[in-house]
């Protein structure tokens, strides 16, 4: 994915969001508004994959079963520092990724949710975030 | 009118003469509290302890102390403490940490998910956290007292000095707004009153502990004792990343100069959304 149409890409999250802006951001916050005994699998197409602190958000755009314009997902999981040491880059997704995710969505019914796992279709690899084996590492 | 006016004229040229005139050496030194450090000060820092490379949290065992080892809240707060897990439980977490400020002290030590480095100065221990903005403790080991009337900060104000391998921190003049949290999504403001003691040494040759004495008479019927723990990480992959809070909530964008910004995403109800969502 070339730079100039990641930032193609991202310039539409920013126009739809600057329209439909609703409340404040609140980047830090606890994971507990998402329901954790309920999953949802999507298959899309990455929008982006914004790699920031406190929390990374794969945007991803999903065909809606019923036809219709794609709908925007907004999945977050832990920081980049947590996903960097269980392998993660900021490379390992990019636009026009098509991925299946799976993910415990808000009890809202807005369209977000923390992601559980994502598997790129193209090539069968699977990410899982998570923290780390929890031990002293030495090497 | 003209003589009051004379005296006013010469007191003022007085205090002008006066603040030009070069200031004894002794009055200089006293305002002067970040001394050079001495090669004995750089030398005494190889008889420390050896706190190099990254530190994790202990995830599991915050959980397990949150479960056992309840702060003695007074009635009051325990009230506004069970709803709070009430609200988390029932999907709608209070949101401590959503603004972007800084986790504050004590809840940094207690409840963060991030990695911290320790680094050891002469008359000085700098503790520098991942994620959020500006988690950063400054411990002064000089042997300065703390001030007389400190301006309050998330952190406080924190003087240590060394009893053996261990460092004893005393903090005080936190904001009152500064949380006492249990996890991300429970906890009060400190409300003023807060004094910490900590005691951190290792407990095994790769694992920090950190011994808190928390006293707070608006929050606690007596002083909470608690331990956080924290294992030693090396490998490149632990390297700290940058963390600005307020960076999650916006995204890449380009002007339409071709300029590249940050451009704000959408929440709802405090977490991120699709654009097109409720």
């Amino acid at each position: 994915m070339k730079l100039a149409s990641l930032k193609r890409a991202s310039m539409g999250v920013v126009l739809a969001a600057v329209v439909g802006a609703a409340s404040p951001a609140a980047a830090h916050h606890s994971f507990a508004m998402y329901e954790p005994t309920k999953t949802l699998t999507f298959k899309g197409t990455v929008k982006s994959f914004q790699w920031t602190n406190p929390h990374v958000i794969l945007w991803v755009l999903v065909q809606p079963e019923d036809g219709g314009a794609p709908q925007e997902w907004s999945l977050e999981t832990t920081s980049p520092g947590v996903l960097t040491r269980n392998g993660w880059t900021r490379q390992s997704l990019k636009a026009g990724d098509r991925v299946s995710v799976t993910f415990s969505p808000l009890r809202d019914g807005s369209r977000g949710g923390g992601l559980n796992s994502v598997t790129l279709l193209d090539t069968g690899q699977t990410l899982i975030p998570k923290f780390g084996k929890e031990e002293p590492g030495l090497k | 009118m003209l003589k009051r006016t004379h005296r006013i004229v010469v007191a003022l040229s007085l205090i002008a003469c006066a603040r030009l005139a070069p200031l004894p050496a002794n009055a200089a030194d006293s305002d002067a509290i970040n001394l050079p450090p001495s090669a004995q000060d750089w030398q005494a820092l190889a008889k420390l302890p050896d706190w190099s490379g990254v530190w994790t949290p202990v995830i599991s065992d915050q959980v397990a102390q949150e479960k056992t080892n309840r702060p003695p809240w007074t009635p009051q707060v325990a009230k506004q403490i069970d709803h709070m897990y009430a609200e988390e439980a029932a999907g709608r977490p209070f949101p401590i940490i959503d603004h972007c400020f800084p986790t504050g002290m004590p809840s940094w030590m207690l409840i963060t998910h991030n990695a911290f480095e320790i680094l050891l100065t002469p008359g000085r221990v700098t503790i520098l956290g991942e994620g959020d903005g500006n988690r950063l403790r400054r411990i002064y080991t000089d042997g300065r007292p703390h001030p007389a009337d400190p301006d309050p900060s998330f952190h406080g104000h924190s003087i240590g000095h060394w009893e053996k391998d261990t460092l004893v921190v005393d903090t005080v003049a936190l904001l009152p707004q500064a949380y006492l949290a249990v996890n991300e999504a429970v906890g009060v403001p400190n409300n003023g009153d807060m004094h910490i003691i900590e005691h951190l040494h290792l407990g095994a040759p790769d694992t920090l502990l950190d011994d808190l004495d928390i006293t707070s008479n608006k929050l606690l019927s007596k002083p909470w004792h608690t331990t956080r723990k924290y294992y030693r990480q090396r490998a490149k992959k632990y390297d700290i990343v940058e963390g600005v809070c307020t960076q999650g909530s916006f995204t890449d964008a380009v002007d339409k100069n071709g300029n590249a910004i940050f451009a704000p995403v959408q929440f709802h109800n405090g977490v991120p959304v699709g654009s097109d969502s409720k």
